[in-house]
């Protein structure tokens, strides 16, 4: 249970994002309800995980790389760790847990896990029923839930994944989730209700088809979505998959992104859009509005990010178990971040290639997350691939996504200003 | 010239007489990254396998232009030596998805080395442990197996694998062994010593190694033991710790280590390999369980209780909890170790480092406060 005197990392996000929304209606008022409506949604979900906690019903923390529709066919709630943490990030709570966390271990694990560690080391996050996470994509992962998991003795799963995409991967994937369903059923001491899992397979199913016929409208010239938007929906995706509020964002996503490419226009006018930028990885979690700065000052507006590229098939047999397991292992293993850090880089490269040739961008953005290894340490041959293939410079910045003390907003601005004039100036 | 001192000159470079003569005779030697190889099949293949690393590098100009400042100094130092050709005598490298930096090691390579090795191959190795994994993973090393034949032209019958398993289970038993001896009051070898014997046995054919190894036992039988050290030590933490000069610092400060929990050491021989009636699934099951580096879930509290385990049965005072630097698996490990050593009253000093032998005043200035600590 929350308790009064305790601090609660997940009471000060959702009142973080309860003020946000007030105060984007407030600026903005209908010329951006988009963004105001993805706060809106993101406070419902947590004010839910918020209300489960106090009523001690079982509640998951899950992050990328895990199907929810699981979660939710078993009534547990699902609170994704990366949404919270990125969250908190934004609220600059974050640093203080960052600091926390640096005190028992070491620097260079990823600020993402440090937020956590510091957090619930902090005393500031409750302890979940269950902790579900997969192997991939980062070593970082491995090193945090696993650890924290076993530090307070809770259960945990992992998603084990074959490092290889391949006719072995989804059986294998799909064992592991057979396996996640036995436990669940475990620790909620009943049996997974097909018909549950149906009904939430097929909000999922819904949702994903709006997603990819939605895909095609956003690569349009000029852009009909807003920098942010294309960033901040991943955290929904994640957290909502399986549920009817995400197919209904996304009905009404799709429809206003429709008429605004039948009439041509885009989230800037025509003539202001002047630059494509695909973010081939992520983005200051720290500080957004970087990103409207950079419509602003250069009409760069952010087409495409990794993480909001979700091009893997929905589930089509939902007849019975193991086609419905089968069809999530195929689909979390190409989950964006799991598909291009978790595997061979051809899986990085092929997916930044085929995003910047789909939204016709003229630039790239490594925004190079300092515990990212993984990333850092191919980076060299994807710049080179980009440019070689494609004709397209790529923005290597050295940063921290959640953490504005390895790179400031100020530097990172000063840093795109080099980028433009040397690439697009005369 | 002693068997120690054979050893200990085997263990100074990559290419050493063994090696030259093995090379000499027409046969195929192959470098592997990390223990989750099982070497038995390259060796079943009569090919002979050799740990990578990267001994005396000091810079790595080279490997800096693909890698950046944040991996870690082991594998850059590799890839340095990879770029520089002077892995160029092998035949082939064989990788496992063991961590981020050994994986992007070996897509750097695919990329700009592409034909250097006739035999280039990464292992999927399961992060986790259950019948389904393992026999998922027995059929991975099929794959393994298959890709060695049909590359080299060779064919690994079960007979050649049960035999492999064999001469390495030998080896396993003889440094357990030699590990034995260090538990007295006072051993016959010291800390850098071991290591020494540890790495030349990476870089040797193991039927001949387990001939020196037999020698060194019975060399070591008449040796006087040694005493007047301020306190035993342990050393844990990442791989990468292959250099027995490193430890030469803490030991000439007074310490004396007497046991690890290193894959230069003690996890990468302590069980053998129990042999049933299909050797692939028998060398599945055996690496896959055992003492486990932190790239494997579900055991992070085994992974504590082995280095108290060892503390035990050696007789240890304080622990030297090493990583190179940028090494997150280790690191995490850090949190429920620091808590459980706490708790068990066992002292630990953490360090960060690089691979190379650099910051030696710092180290000696950290070991002598941690020795003054914990002196007897």
């Amino acid at each position: 249970m929350v308790t009064e005197e305790k601090k609660d990392a997940l009471k000060e996000v959702l009142d973080y994002l309860s003020f946000a929304t007030d105060t984007i209606v407030e600026r903005f008022g209908e010329k951006h309800p988009e963004w105001a409506w993805i706060y809106a949604l993101l406070v419902d979900y947590y004010k839910e995980a918020y209300k489960v906690k106090e009523e001690g019903k079982p509640m998951a923390w899950i992050n990328f790389g895990v199907p929810p529709e699981l979660l939710y066919a078993m009534d547990i709630m699902p609170v994704v760790i990366d949404a919270l943490t990125g969250s908190l990030a934004s609220t600059g709570s974050a640093l203080k847990y960052i600091d926390i966390a640096e005190s028992r271990v070491p620097d260079y694990i990823c600020a993402n896990n440090k937020i956590l560690i510091g957090a619930v080391l902090a005393g500031d996050i409750p302890i979940p029923d269950i902790l579900v996470h997969p192997a991939h994509p980062c070593d970082s992962n491995l090193a945090t839930y696993p650890v924290i998991a076993e530090y307070y003795n809770f259960p945990y799963f992992c998603i084990d994944m074959p490092y290889f995409r391949n006719e072995r991967s989804a059986p294998y994937v799909a064992g592991e989730l057979r396996k996640l369903v036995s436990l669940l059923e475990e620790i909620t001491g009943k049996r997974l209700d097909m018909d549950k899992l149906k009904q939430v397979m097929q909000y999922s199913n819904q949702a994903h088809e709006l997603i990819l016929k939605h895909e095609v409208l956003r690569q349009a010239v000029p852009c009909p979505y807003s920098s942010l938007e294309a960033i901040a929906e991943y955290g929904l995706v994640l957290a909502l998959a399986g549920t009817p509020q995400l197919v209904d964002y996304f009905e009404r996503r799709y429809e206003l992104s429709k008429d605004k490419v039948s009439r041509g226009e885009g989230h800037l006018p025509k003539a202001m859009e002047k630059h494509r930028l695909v973010w081939i990885y992520g983005a200051p979690t720290f500080d957004l509005t970087l990103l409207m700065w950079l419509e602003k000052e250069y009409g760069a507006v952010s087409v495409a990010n990794m993480n909001n590229n979700f091009t893997m098939k929905p589930v089509e047999d939902l007849s019975n178990l193991d086609s419905i397991l089968i069809g999530l292992a195929e689909k979390v293993t190409l989950l964006p971040m799991t598909r291009e850090c978790g595997g061979p880089w051809e899986n990085w490269l092929d997916a930044s290639m085929d995003l910047i040739k789909r939204y016709k961008a003229d630039a790239a953005v490594f925004a190079g997350h300092v515990a990212c290894k993984s990333n850092w340490a191919v980076i060299k041959l994807i710049k080179d691939k980009l440019h070689d293939e494609l004709g397209i410079p790529t923005l290597v910045l050295e940063m921290d996504l959640f953490d504005p003390r390895v790179a400031s907003t100020d530097s990172l601005k000063a840093q795109f200003d080099n980028f433009f004039n040397v690439h697009f100036q005369g | 010239m002693t068997a120690l001192e054979e050893l200990t000159s085997l263990a100074g470079d990559l290419v050493n007489p063994a090696v030259q003569d093995w090379k000499q005779q027409g046969k195929k030697v192959v470098g592997f990254m990390c223990t989750y190889v099982p070497e038995e099949i390259l060796y079943a293949a009569d090919i002979l396998p050799i740990r990578l690393r990267a001994p005396n590098c000091v810079e790595t100009t080279s490997a800096d232009v693909y890698m950046s400042h944040l991996n870690c100094t082991f594998i850059r130092s590799c890839l340095e030596f990879t770029i520089e050709g002077k892995y160029q005598f092998l035949d082939g490298l064989v990788f496992t998805n063991s961590c981020d930096h050994v994986r992007r090691m070996y897509d750097i390579l695919r990329e700009i080395k592409p034909t250097d090795f006739p035999f280039l191959y990464l292992i999927s190795v399961p992060h986790k442990v259950d019948d389904e994994l393992i026999a998922w993973h027995r059929d991975e090393l099929a794959r393994l197996k298959e890709s060695i034949e049909k590359t080299f032209g060779v064919k690994i019958t079960d007979a050649s694998l049960r035999n492999a398993i064999d001469v390495y289970n030998e080896t396993r038993s003889l440094l357990r062994e030699l590990y034995n001896l260090r538990k007295g009051k006072n051993p016959q070898l010291t800390g850098a010593e071991t290591l020494s014997v540890i790495v030349a046995g990476f870089s040797l054919p193991k039927s001949t190694y387990n001939e020196l190894l037999k020698q060194l036992l019975d060399e070591l039988g008449e040796r006087e033991g040694i005493s007047g050290y301020r306190a035993r030590l342990m050393i844990a933490g990442s791989g990468g710790c292959d250099n027995p000069a490193y430890l030469q610092v803490m030991e000439d400060l007074g310490g004396l280590i007497v046991t690890d929990s290193l894959c230069f050491g003690s996890r990468y021989f302590w069980e053998p390999v129990e042999v049933g009636d299909d050797p692939l699934l028998s060398l599945a099951k055996a690496y896959l369980n055992r003492p486990s580096c932190p790239r494997m879930v579900g055991n992070v509290g085994e992974r504590s209780d082995y280095i108290k385990q060892m503390v035990n049965d050696f007789d240890v005072d304080g622990v030297v909890f090493q990583r190179i630097r940028y090494c997150d698996l280790w690191g995490g490990q850090l949190l429920h170790l620091e808590k459980e050593m706490k708790e068990s009253s066992i002292p630990m000093l953490s360090i960060d480092r690089e691979y190379s032998l650099g910051a030696v005043g710092q180290l000696r200035t950290r070991i002598q406060a941690f020795l003054e600590r914990i002196e007897r």
